[in-house]
């Protein structure tokens, strides 16, 4: 336990010390708060209130770019750590290799968290003003999707790391799934949809099978519970498990998306030269 | 009386890269108290025969480490390893570097190094030279006091005071039982401190014997590993 702990406290020092991890929060936090403003603003043109539009602007910000940033930063450790011999020395010392994977992941989640924390930190302080009560359990909600889903990208990044040949070609990988994930799932599914008569179910895989797009409709479903904001699909997953039930189905598909891929880098890790 | 059991035994360790053979059927005993230096040209399998030994590189054969397979947990308890390029992270400073390892090992952190050696604990890596990066990287290979060590090239980067107290360390942890597989493409370095030379030409041991005086030094300049001064000369 000590060593697990050792392991995760070099990491989450190293990151925060990188410049990588503070340039990468500086500017989630300035978009987050780009987000926050304009979807505020659009509001009180409209002489509304509320933090309606600017949560919305948020879930789409929260599943985009925290799994991204955890995607590069998971990408970097193993294969970056290998290239420049770190890895060996740390994989010689008498440690299990499971206790470096989840160490190495446990540091990385508390870098990642904070960045995350810091972009939402300030949206939070800006929305204090204008949210109420009923506002509270939309937002937690979607705190805790982006935490869930940049996870699941740092725990992907970590596999990926652990196969790739090197840090460039890892990094590379991290992008080219995050682009599978944010865009090109989508676009597959607009294409291919009617012409393979896909229905509710076989959207419903499709949603399972991207963690970005669980996240997303989890973080919806807490805002609007009725599941209307997410159309037939929305009725469908509310009808078929209810809303407790749908949330627990991607809450659940979330997790197999960060225990998968870190099982995975610890299968790869002694069949991979150090 | 039963001979002591060896702390390191290969019996025909073989490593391939795809189709390249870069280890064939390495076999070898360690004892206690041996300093053995493994020699070769560039690209012979001096390094990769270390990583085997580490557990750092999947092989086939046999290697194991005061009885235990090479890469278990068991092993690892009692080897040092230091790989021939390491690059420690610069946002730290050498009193963290040594402190993290030493809690990865279970060891007190008690270096074994010659005062002066060390840079001074609070200086971060970033700001040390290349040689000194290197001297951080020995004393993890030396933290508690492991009863194999494995050292990669372990001189390169350090000046002539320096490898006379490294050398002197490391005789000193000999005397006291610990065994060293020491690569070096310069076995001459070697000479006084390495009781025993392996030498290694396309992944075959084709010399192993006693490192005594001239004998093994003729025999790793016929093999082209170590300039002949003669030939310098002329």
């Amino acid at each position: 336990m000590s060593r697990l702990v050792a392991v995760a406290g070099w990491e989450l020092k190293g990151a925060i010390r990188s410049r990588w991890v503070l340039g990468t929060a500086g500017v989630f936090a300035a978009v987050t708060l780009a987000v926050t403003l304009l979807g505020l603003g659009s509001l009180r043109e409209l002489g509304l209130s509320g933090v309606g539009p600017a949560s919305a602007g948020l879930v789409n910000l929260g599943v985009l770019l925290p799994p991204l940033m955890g995607l590069l930063l998971g990408a970097g450790s193993l294969a970056g750590a290998r290239e420049r011999g770190l890895l060996a020395m740390m994989a010689a010392q008498p440690v299990p290799r499971w206790t470096l994977i989840v160490g190495v992941f446990l540091g990385l989640v508390g870098a990642l968290w904070l960045t995350v924390a810091i972009g939402f930190g300030l949206a939070a302080l800006v929305l204090a003003g204008v949210a109420d009560v009923g506002d509270l359990a939309p937002l937690g909600a979607l705190v805790v999707s982006t935490l869930a889903v940049s996870t699941a990208g740092l725990a992907l990044g970590i596999a990926i790391s652990a196969f790739a040949a090197g840090r460039t070609q890892a990094v590379a990988l991290a992008v080219a799934l995050w682009f599978l994930f944010a865009l090109g799932m989508d676009l597959a599914l607009a294409g291919l949809g009617p012409a393979v008569h896909l229905g509710p179910k076989g959207l419903l895989a499709a949603v399972l099978l991207n963690p970005l797009e669980a996240a997303r409709i989890l973080a919806m479903l807490a805002a609007e519970p009725s599941g209307t904001a997410l159309g037939p699909f929305g009725a469908y997953v509310t009808g078929a498990f209810g809303v407790g039930g749908a949330a627990a189905l991607l809450a659940g598909a979330i997790a197999l998306w960060i225990a998968a891929p870190l099982a995975l880098a610890r299968w790869a890790f002694p069949r991979r030269a150090l | 009386m039963e001979r002591e059991s060896p702390v390191l035994l290969t019996e025909r360790l073989s490593k391939s890269y795809g189709p390249h053979p870069v280890l064939v059927d390495v076999g070898f005993t360690l004892r206690a108290g041996t300093i053995a230096v493994v020699s070769g040209a560039n690209g012979t399998g001096k390094s990769t025969l270390l990583r085997c030994i580490a557990g750092l590189v999947p092989f086939e054969g046999t290697a194991s480490v005061s009885g235990a397979p090479a890469g278990s947990l068991e092993a690892r308890r009692t080897v040092g390893y230091l790989p021939q390029t390491v690059s420690l992270p610069e946002n730290v400073t050498v009193g963290e570097v040594l402190s993290f390892f030493a809690k990865l090992r279970g060891a007190d952190g008690l270096c074994i190094l010659p005062e002066g050696f060390l840079p001074a604990d609070e200086r971060p890596v970033g700001v040390l030279s290349g040689g000194q990066r290197q001297r951080v990287a020995l004393a993890i290979a030396l933290l508690g006091f492991p009863k194999l060590l494995l050292l990669d090239e372990p001189v390169a980067n350090l000046d002539e005071l320096g490898r006379e107290g490294f050398w002197e360390t490391l005789r000193g942890v000999a005397e006291v039982g610990a065994a060293a597989l020491v690569a070096s493409p310069m076995p001459g370095d070697l000479a006084g401190v390495a009781d025993r030379a392996i030498v290694l030409d396309e992944g075959r041991i084709v010399f192993d014997g006693p490192m005594d005086g001239d004998h093994a030094l003729v025999r790793l300049r016929a093999r082209g590993t170590e300039p002949d001064p003669r030939e310098a000369r002329a």
